[in-house]
């Protein structure tokens, strides 16, 4: 398959489109312990939540990961870093299973060597194979180049999380699209941060939101696994 | 058994650009086992960094050192350097004789980077009391340890909003603590078990004027970790601290890392509004598992 500006689009486009079948559903990310604890409710506390989110966690752990690999950072290294920083167990395991995901569907439709070694390494214990990483070795083997591929991969993630507050909280489909809208300045912002960060900022992450995600696993009722 | 020592030397208030040069305070501190007891074999300490007269808090054989700044904080570029080595079968608490206090560093920063290892059946505790900056302080901590896998770590620290003559919270310009735990392997290769890394910059970036708010504090101001390392780790420990943590006025979070090696850490995260609460927060865990894995008494730092 040549790589053409269109076929770049095309690809980049379904690695990030929300149909694609990694389990994001499953997933709040710790939004569902604010959630219970009564503090995101409607559209303009989640998209708190969710401003949170992105400027933190996505920003210094994913987005991060994924620069550092365009730059040519050792993966076994990253993904290293990555299990040793998601201190929240389901945090770690959402990323572990959705990247697990990524790397399947990768091989099946944009298979490359980089991405067969990550594969094997999974396979054989040596990786985790964390979601950003399985998202950054396609993109990167496709040409796709790290800042399309970066906003791209943040607003698929806002894109979820949104998806899942629609369903949950729940919010009409109306205000899902205004807090859509809303998170873009976000995700331009944290383009351009992370632009400027050290690998001493990697990994990061506010102390509130990594409690709600610790406190997640002692939830009663719950919809999501993390 | 010290091997060198110095006063705490002048301070110059011109600051240069960064933490580098010859350390401000340096302590290097190996700890052994002899006979029922832990000893000091080799203590080095320089500059403004000294430790007390080791003493024994319990027949339990474990030493217990208490680190002192006697110029009482850290200024602009200053650089200290902490370097422990439990040896195999000792056992160290390592705690601080106050606040660890951040001063003005304008266009600067302060850091302290420490170094751990831990051998064969080797124990540490270590219990500093609170950092606290002051306004247009920043800091870095870089921690680094390396345990082996039949090793025990125990690690608490709490970090306060900080300090200012208004009175305001988080006039602080950055704080930095990030610890790197490496499990040693048995080919010498030690792999990541866990890294920790609180960043926070209350006045600039993401962060700005947001640290209290939603995702970040809470609505608390003072912040508290645990982190325990020690093959008895596991997810009904994890259990035993969150119900520990819960009667307190504090939000908290226990979870386990990865396993490494064979080795699992425990990660308990906790916001609340002061640091007394935190310290009882802290202390009943500690305690829990000092009785259980040890039979000592919880720690009571205040009795010396």
């Amino acid at each position: 398959m040549p790589s053409t500006p269109t076929s770049r689009r095309l690809a980049l486009q379904q690695l990030t489109d929300s149909a694609l079948p990694t389990g994001a559903f499953a997933h709040s990310f710790g939004f569902e312990s604010y959630l219970e604890r009564g503090l995101v409710h409607d559209e303009a506390s989640f998209g708190t939540w969710l401003a949170a989110f992105l400027g933190q966690q996505l920003t210094y752990s994913d987005a991060l990961a994924i620069r550092f690999l365009y730059e040519g950072m050792p993966l076994a290294e990253l993904d290293e870093h990555l299990s040793a920083q998601l201190l929240p167990r389901q945090v770690r395991e959402a990323s572990t299973k959705m990247g697990g995901r990524l790397l399947e569907i990768g091989s099946e439709v944009f298979p490359s060597p980089e991405l067969e070694a990550y594969r094997a390494a999974v396979a054989t214990g040596r990786a985790a194979g964390h979601q950003p990483l399985a998202f950054a070795v396609v993109a990167c083997s496709l040409d796709i180049p790290l800042e399309e591929a970066l906003p791209a991969y943040l607003f698929a993630a806002v894109t979820s999380l949104t998806q899942n507050a629609v369903r949950a909280i729940p919010l009409g489909q109306n205000a899902g699209q205004r807090v859509l809208r809303a998170a873009h300045d976000g995700v331009a912002a944290a383009v351009e941060r992370v632009r400027t960060l050290t690998p001493d900022d990697f990994g990061a992450v506010s102390p509130g939101l990594e409690i709600s995600q610790m406190r997640h696993e002692r939830q009663r009722a719950r919809m999501f696994m993390s | 058994m010290s091997t060198s020592t110095t006063a705490a030397g002048a301070r110059s208030t011109a600051a240069p650009a960064a933490a580098v040069g010859s350390p401000m305070g340096e302590l290097r501190l190996r700890v052994a086992r002899h006979g029922g007891r832990s000893v000091a074999v080799h203590q080095f300490h320089q500059g403004a960094l000294r430790v007390l007269r080791p003493h024994y808090l319990d027949d339990s054989g474990q030493l217990g050192y208490v680190m002192v700044n006697p110029g009482g904080a850290y200024l602009g570029a200053d650089l200290y350097v902490i370097d422990v080595e439990v040896e195999a079968g000792a056992s160290l608490l390592l705690t601080t004789q106050s606040a660890t206090k951040i001063y003005r560093t304008p266009g600067s920063f302060a850091e302290q980077r420490m170094s751990i290892r831990l051998g064969e059946g080797a124990r540490l505790e270590l219990a500093p009391d609170q950092l606290i900056a002051y306004r247009e302080a920043s800091y870095r901590q870089d921690t680094r340890i390396t345990v082996h896998p039949a090793s025990s770590l125990v690690m608490s620290e709490i970090v306060t909003p900080g300090w200012s003559p208004e009175r305001t919270a988080f006039q602080y310009e950055e704080l930095r603590l990030r610890t790197e735990i490496r499990v040693e392997g048995p080919t010498g290769e030690a792999g990541l078990l866990a890294l920790d890394n609180v960043l926070v910059k209350p006045r600039r970036g993401a962060q700005a004027g947001n640290v209290t708010g939603l995702g970040f504090m809470e609505g608390r101001s003072h912040l508290g970790s645990l982190l325990v390392v020690d093959a008895r780790v596991d997810q009904a420990l994890a259990d035993e601290l969150h119900a520990l943590a819960a009667p307190h006025d504090a939000l908290a979070g226990v979870s386990l890392t990865a396993t490494v090696g064979g080795t699992t850490g425990l990660v308990l995260r906790a916001l609340s509004d002061n640091t007394e609460e935190l310290n009882r927060l802290l202390g009943a865990c500690t305690a829990h598992l000092r009785k259980h894995w040890y039979g000592q008494e919880p720690l009571n730092l205040r009795k010396y």
